[in-house]
């Protein structure tokens, strides 16, 4: 007989659950401003045991993979073992982001990806760094192949990142080169990190396929050079007006597993440089010169 | 005093899985159809409780996993809060001891909170929304069903001498 058969669904059970389905609805309904600092306290008290218990567990697994690496560089064997497809992945990825730290300089701070769960996964990131390290809000977060998003909110020791791939997250682009602009989203209703697009591209500018869009530096939130990704094909065109590009992205957030968080008083082109995306000197745009404005949530 | 060793019990293998979601999950199971041990917890919990114990785990639960994911803050909540309470309820109908049950059961919960997870934070849409629930959902279910089972089999002693609560 299965147990518990003989007694369920009593009133204070069906009230119960009432409050918590409401309880969970007005979590659902709360603005932004109210669930981040809730978030925000949640993860600052309940969940700290259990971030630093799996925060333990990734830094077991990366120190795992870094003896394999190690092993992978004396012996050739180990090679071959290092090989399989996700560590050497993972080993690109790294071998990328130290190349690229030589080339920013100081102005970064380096972070792990937490392991998250969720559906959510790939539309906001939570990172090892947080206040301590000198991370801020609406910081651009970057990988070696391009950005991968902005910093949304900051606890002592880690942080929320949204991705590109959020459906609120907006960025200001160029053509390398500076002689289209246009402003570069999620593609609403594709799966999470797949495609991009560029919109608002004025329709006399026709951009052929492959070509690299980075970031513009218009709004002061994202420095100029950072790579979004590259045109695959055109998608619409509204009446004579603009047009939309289909994009395939540089950094795909949901496999990045390591970001540098830039900090302010990058160098005007440093990252053009870094990224090996400069501009001619006479097509560039002016960035504000003071203050950073709130570019990608409306 | 008679029910506390076994709601002890209970509670030992709740504590199990929690630490293996913590701690051998980011180990062993890197990738996107990774087990969820916190959801095999909650369902092992609810189906030994009453609905409305079921429904409040389910909302606590849920809530801390909101709070790594804020932009969606709420969805997971109100997706487990229905999942504890149909647990809780479906106790009357469902024997938690046999192993191709729990499987089943597990499945179906596993894939039901991801459907009420998406219609809530209304994150992904058309074919993308399709691929999630007709291929990755099902997909993750699985791999967690599979967990349930192994964790029964595991603990089933002491399961089975777990009190309704």
């Amino acid at each position: 007989m299965p147990i518990g058969a003989e007694r369920y669904g009593s009133r204070a059970d069906t009230v119960a659950f009432v409050v918590c389905l409401v309880l969970s609805l007005v979590a659902l309904a709360l603005p932004e401003a109210l669930r981040m600092p809730i978030a925000a306290a949640l993860r600052r008290t309940v969940l700290l045991p259990a971030e630093a218990v799996e925060s333990s567990a990734s830094a077991s697994r990366e120190a795992r993979q870094n003896a394999l690496l190690l092993r992978s560089e004396r012996d050739s064997f180990a090679l071959a073992a290092a090989r399989v497809p996700v560590l050497e992945a993972e080993n690109d990825e790294l071998r990328a982001l130290l190349q690229l730290r030589g080339r920013l300089g100081s102005r970064f701070v380096t972070a792990e990806v937490l392991h998250q769960t969720g559906l959510s996964d790939g539309l906001t990131l939570l990172l090892s760094a947080g206040r301590r390290a000198g991370v801020e809000p609406l910081q651009p977060v970057v990988a070696p192949s391009g950005l991968v998003g902005m910093v949304l909110s900051v606890d002592p020791r880690t942080s929320v990142v949204m991705a590109w791939t959020h459906p609120d997250f907006r960025a200001s682009a160029m053509v390398e080169g500076g002689k289209v602009f246009g402003v570069v989203a999620a593609r609403r209703g594709e799966t999470a990190g797949e495609v991009m697009e560029l919109r608002g591209v004025p329709y006399r500018d026709s951009l052929p396929a492959g070509t690299p869009v980075v970031t513009s530096g218009l709004g002061g939130v994202f420095p100029r050079g950072i790579p979004l990704g590259t045109v695959q094909s055109q998608m619409s065109e509204s009446a004579g007006w603009e047009r939309t590009y289909l994009l395939r992205p540089a950094a795909h957030p949901a496999q990045v597993s390591h970001v540098l968080v830039l900090t302010a008083g990058l160098e005007a082109d440093s990252l053009a440089r870094a990224f090996d995306t400069v501009p001619p000197p006479d097509t560039m745009p002016r960035a504000p010169a003071r203050g950073r404005r709130r570019q990608a949530i409306p | 005093m008679k029910l506390a060793a076994p709601r002890l019990r209970l509670a030992a293998v709740l504590l199990v899985l929690l630490a293996a979601h913590l701690w051998l999950r980011p180990r062993l199971f890197p990738g996107r159809f990774a087990p969820d041990f916190v959801l095999v917890a909650l369902l092992f919990y609810a189906i030994r409780s009453r609905p409305g114990a079921g429904a409040v785990a389910g909302l606590v639960v849920g809530l801390l996993s909101d709070a790594v994911s804020p932009t969606t803050f709420g969805a997971t909540a109100f997706s487990l809060t229905i999942i504890g309470y149909a647990a809780g309820w479906l106790k009357a109908v469902v024997f938690p001891d046999n192993v191709l049950v729990t499987a089943v059961f597990v499945f179906a919960a596993s894939w039901l909170r991801d459907v009420l997870e998406l219609a809530a934070s209304n994150a992904l849409r058309s074919g993308a929304l399709g691929t999630q629930l007709l291929v990755l959902s099902p997909a993750g279910a699985l791999s967690t069903a599979a967990a349930a089972v192994v964790a029964l089999l595991l603990f089933r002693g002491w399961l089975r001498s777990a009190p309704a609560l």
